[in-house]
């Protein structure tokens, strides 16, 4: 119906026919509801009947179940009183059992303390002997010490024997040296005087040395600061350590006793005669042991003593090894002063090897010349009787010419004379005669002339003769003188050689000298080393046995303690209620141990200011180390100027025979400062020996000391053991009792806790009865309201069928009009195919 | 002129002449055979040009002491009328010519010393000469041998 009115046409044909078939298609389906509907209200119909039929039967039900409540409510109550008392009654055992179990924790805590006590004794105990085991080993490395130290004592007396033989060899090949400088003195005299500067600046060398050496000793010294420091530090933080074990010990006892009072609580109380016994028993070894403690403290106190004796007489040592030391270093300068004055020695020797053998190539050079003059003289000597020769024949050729002459003039007078004779007609040849005369003469002159020149020549020639002949003898003789020259400097050459080889021996000697210093000094060294080893070991077997001393006091504190928490127990055990001190003692433990506590870390701390203050100190002395090294710097510099000086003082001096003769005369001064620097070497070397003898005598009374100590440690180790044993024993036994006491209440509380909880579970029960009793009571009275609701139900569910078959009724006439509609739709559409106005 | 001529000659140190006219040759001294039994100041016959002359040693006949001979040593062989003998002396070197205006006579005491051998003396151009009388020199003794 409503569905056509909706279907109205706004657009064109075809919109409207198909509006129209949708409505045809609605009301179709409306009058399929329609029927469905009808069919749902006669089912429902149908359930409503059964409905009201069945809240009948429900109620008839809830009838016979609130009865049934009725009856177990009324079963509930009386299981709630039931309940409640049994509620009372454990609530009376729990109490009963709560008193029990606060006197067996209370005689627990006694035990537990009892046993802490035990324990503490017998970790004392066990420290002890580990200390004193530790002093035994610490004695026994300190007898090895003493054996090494002994034995490092022969080594070095040997090692000091053989340097006063080496210095006594040395001294023997310094006098065989002296003698051969004398003897090349006397050679070359002159060659004396000229290393004054080389022995100023040797002088200048040898104070840079002592610098040096100064400067070393000030290292040395601020090392040996540095090392006692370090070894400060090294106690300090030992110390620190020993506190931080000792907190850490202290920490776990505290942990131990909260365990100890843990277990304690869960001892059987089945254990309890037992415990008494034990613990009578524990009484009585705590007695003996406390008595040994205290003999083993007084033994101790004994071994302390002895052992600060002998720390003393370590220090003894080490201050003998330390003089001792300073003794080797200076021996070690001495010898090395001795090495540069033969170096020095060297060096002057070989300058005068070398001004020898510079003279002799110098001779050899003027014999050289001599025979080269000698041969031209020789030369010329031949060249002269040469021209002697060649003189002669110019005089017999000057005679042939005065023959000549002779002749001439003879045979021209004659014909002056024939002339004469001729009277006029020889007048001419008079004349020439007379002009060959002249001539004659004057070739006769001329002769005699050269006659007398020739006589001067061969006067001369036999006068150069003469002299070549001289000068040939010179020559010989300048020949020979060099060769003597040249033997007196072979002689030179060989007394320096000479030299040189007892240089090289002296050289050689102060070398092994200084092996043999450098190996007693190291020996002192190690022996310092050593004592100091032992000083170390002897302080530390000093602290050892202080700290024995100190353990050995707490030993005796605690088997006091123990043998007052023994009878304390026991009383404890009589008298089980009034237990409660012990907890108090206890309590007491643990504030005394938070006190160690506080006191380890005070000493903590004040080991960490000392090693601060060390570290300080430390700091200090390392600068003072870097100034010791820069001054030792400064040192080599100053030697490096000096030794450039000298240099250049060695250049001058290379300069000719008179500065070498010096030169000797500087190694003879040498030689006799050797022969001192050796003489000084022996007496420091007898006070080496002297000062080692001293330490041989003393480490010899410290190995005897040692040993002494070694046997009473020993004692004392076995009676540590023994104390060991009985406090082990006794723990042992104490901790079976407790043991057998936190059984004991472990069971009670264990007891106590399950009846506490059947307790529990009880009253929770009873409560749970009584609210169940309650809840059946409201159960009750809601079952009587649904009843009563089920039959107002079924009468309502009555008056609904009523309605629903009405409604069944309008629906099947709803069915019908709409059937009509449907019908009158189709025909208006299949006439005119028009939409529905 | 040709009488101005003279043969000088050296004895000892001093120098002296003879006329060149009295003079037939120089002959230089070789040697000369001693003739036994003759004066000392002959000092024997030598062999010149052919013949046997008589040498008179003028060393010995003025007293001087001997000297050993030397290639400078002649012999003037003279001639006395026909005598022929010859002069030993120890050099003669030169033929001067000599005026006969510069003879002078000789100082006594050189006239008595020389036994009057020397007849005048004579200086030329500073050189002082002494003319000797030949006669005499080999005069009478060789007269008698």
């Amino acid at each position: 119906m409503a569905n056509d009115k909706r279907t109205e046409p706004r657009n064109g044909e075809i919109t409207g026919m198909h509006r129209t078939d949708d409505a045809a298609r609605v009301l179709q389906q409306t009058g399929e509801h329609a029927v469905e509907i009808a069919r749902a209200a006669q089912r429902l119909a149908e359930s409503g009947v059964h409905q009201s039929l069945a809240s009948d039967t429900a109620s008839a039900a809830l009838e016979d179940i609130a009865h049934s409540l009725d009856q177990t409510a009324t079963a509930t109550e009386q299981l709630a009183r039931s309940q409640q008392e049994v509620a009372t009654s454990a609530r009376d055992t729990l109490q009963a059992l709560d008193t029990s179990a606060a006197d067996l924790q209370q005689l627990a805590l006694s035990v537990a303390t009892v046993r802490t006590d035990c324990e503490l004794l017998a970790r004392g105990s066990e420290s002890t002997a580990t200390v004193l085991e530790e002093s035994a080993r610490s004695l026994k490395s300190t007898a090895a010490n003493a054996s090494e130290l002994t034995e490092t004592t022969v080594r070095l007396v040997a090692a000091v024997t053989e340097t006063s033989k080496s210095v006594a060899d040395t001294a023997a090949r310094g006098m065989e040296t002296a003698t051969t400088i004398e003897e090349v003195a006397t050679t070359v005299e002159e060659m004396a005087a000229g290393s004054a500067r080389l022995a100023t600046d040797s002088r200048q060398v040898g104070e840079k040395v002592i610098n040096i050496a100064a400067g070393f000793k000030s290292l040395v010294g601020a090392l040996e600061i540095v090392a006692s420091d370090t070894t400060e530090t090294a106690s300090s933080i030992e110390q620190t350590s020993a506190t931080a074990e000792e907190l850490a010990r202290s920490f776990r006892g505290v942990s131990d006793l909260a365990g100890t009072l843990e277990e304690a609580a869960t001892t059987s109380a089945s254990n309890l005669a037992e415990v008494a016994a034990s613990v009578e028993e524990v009484a009585a070894t705590a007695e003996k042991m406390a008595t040994v403690v205290d003999g083993n403290a007084v033994a101790i106190e004994a071994l302390a003593r002895s052992a600060q004796r002998v720390a003393q007489s370590g220090g003894e040592v080490s201050t003998l090894a330390s003089s001792s030391a300073a003794a080797a270093m200076q021996l070690e300068a001495v010898t090395r002063k001795i090495g540069g004055v033969v170096e020095q020695t060297r060096t002057t020797s070989a300058r005068v090897a070398g001004s020898a053998r510079a003279g002799g190539i110098t001779v050899g050079r003027s014999i050289g010349g001599l025979i080269k003059i000698r041969q031209a003289m020789i030369d010329g000597a031949g060249v002269m009787k040469d021209v002697g020769r060649r003189a002669e024949e110019i005089g017999d050729m000057v005679q042939a010419i005065n023959l000549i002459a002779d002749r001439t003039n003879l045979l021209s007078l004659n014909a002056s004379i024939e002339a004469a004779r001729a009277g006029e007609h020889g007048r001419g040849f008079a004349v020439i005669a007379e002009e060959v005369r002249a001539l004659a003469d004057r070739a006769a002159a001329a002769a005699t002339d050269v006659a007398k020149i020739v006589r001067g020549l061969q006067l001369a020639a036999r006068d150069a003769l003469t002299s070549s002949a001289e000068g040939l003898r010179l020559a010989d003789e300048g020949a020979a003188l060099s060769e003597e020259a040249r033997g007196g400097l072979q002689t030179i050459l060989e007394g320096v050689e000479l030299l040189d080889g007892s240089i090289q021996n002296i050289s050689m000697a102060s070398e092994e000298q200084a092996r043999a210093v450098q190996t007693v000094s190291s020996t002192t060294a190690r022996l310092e080393i050593e004592s100091r080893t032992i000083a170390r070991a002897s302080s530390e077997q000093t602290q050892a046995t202080q700290n024995l001393a100190r353990a050995a006091g707490e030993l005796r504190s605690m088997g006091k303690q123990t043998r007052d928490a023994t009878s304390e127990q026991a009383r404890a055990l009589r008298e089980l209620v009034k237990g409660n001190t012990q907890l108090t003692a206890t309590a007491e433990k643990v504030t005394r141990a938070t006190e160690e506590q506080a006191t380890g870390a005070a000493e903590l701390a004040r080991g960490a200011v000392q090693m601060r203050g060390a570290t300080l100190r430390t700091a200090t002395a390392l600068t003072e180390q870097i100034r010791g090294v820069a001054q030792m710097s400064t040192s080599v510099q100053e030697i490096s100027g000096a030794t450039q000086r000298m240099v250049a003082g060695i250049a001058e001096q290379a300069n000719g025979s008179a500065e070498i003769a010096r030169a000797m005369d500087g190694a003879r001064k040498h030689a006799v400062q050797n022969a001192r620097a050796i003489a000084e070497q022996a007496m420091v070397a007898k006070e080496l020996e002297a000062g080692i003898r001293d330490v041989s005598r003393l480490s010899a009374d410290i190995t005897v000391a040692t040993a002494e100590h070694a046997s009473g440690v020993t004692s004392l180790v076995k009676d540590a053991d023994e104390v060991r044993r009985i406090a082990k024993q006794t723990a042992r036994t104490v901790g079976e009792q407790a043991e057998a006491l936190s059984v004991l209440a472990g069971s009670v509380s264990k007891q106590t806790v399950s009846l506490q909880g059947l307790a529990r579970i009880t009253g929770d029960q009873a409560t749970a009865t009584a609210e169940v009793n309650q809840a059946m009571h409201v159960v009750r009275g809601r079952t009587r309201e649904i009843a009563t609701a089920l039959a107002a139900q079924a009468k309502s569910a009555a008056a609904g069928v009523v309605d629903v078959a009405t409604v069944a009724r309008e629906v099947a006439s709803l069915q019908a009009t709409t059937n009509q509609q449907v019908e009158a739709m189709s025909s208006r559409l299949d006439g005119a195919g028009e939409p529905p106005a | 002129m040709t009488n101005d001529l003279h043969v000088t000659f050296r004895v000892g140190t001093a120098s002296y002449a003879v006329p060149a006219a009295q003079v037939l040759h120089l002959e230089s001294f070789e040697n000369a055979t001693l003739v036994p039994g003759a004066p000392a100041y002959v000092a024997g016959l030598v062999q010149v040009r052919g013949r046997v002359v008589p040498v008179v040693d003028l060393r010995v006949r003025f007293g001087l002491p001997p000297v050993e001979r030397t290639i400078d040593n002649r012999v003037l062989v003279v001639q006395v009328g026909t005598r022929v003998a010859g002069l030993l002396v120890d050099s003669a070197r030169e033929v001067l010519r000599i005026d006969e205006t510069s003879f002078e006579k000789p100082p006594e005491m050189i006239e008595r010393q020389s036994a009057g051998f020397v007849t005048a003396v004579a200086t030329v151009t500073k050189r002082l000469f002494l003319l000797v009388d030949v006669p005499r020199l080999i005069g009478e003794e060789l007269a008698h041998g």
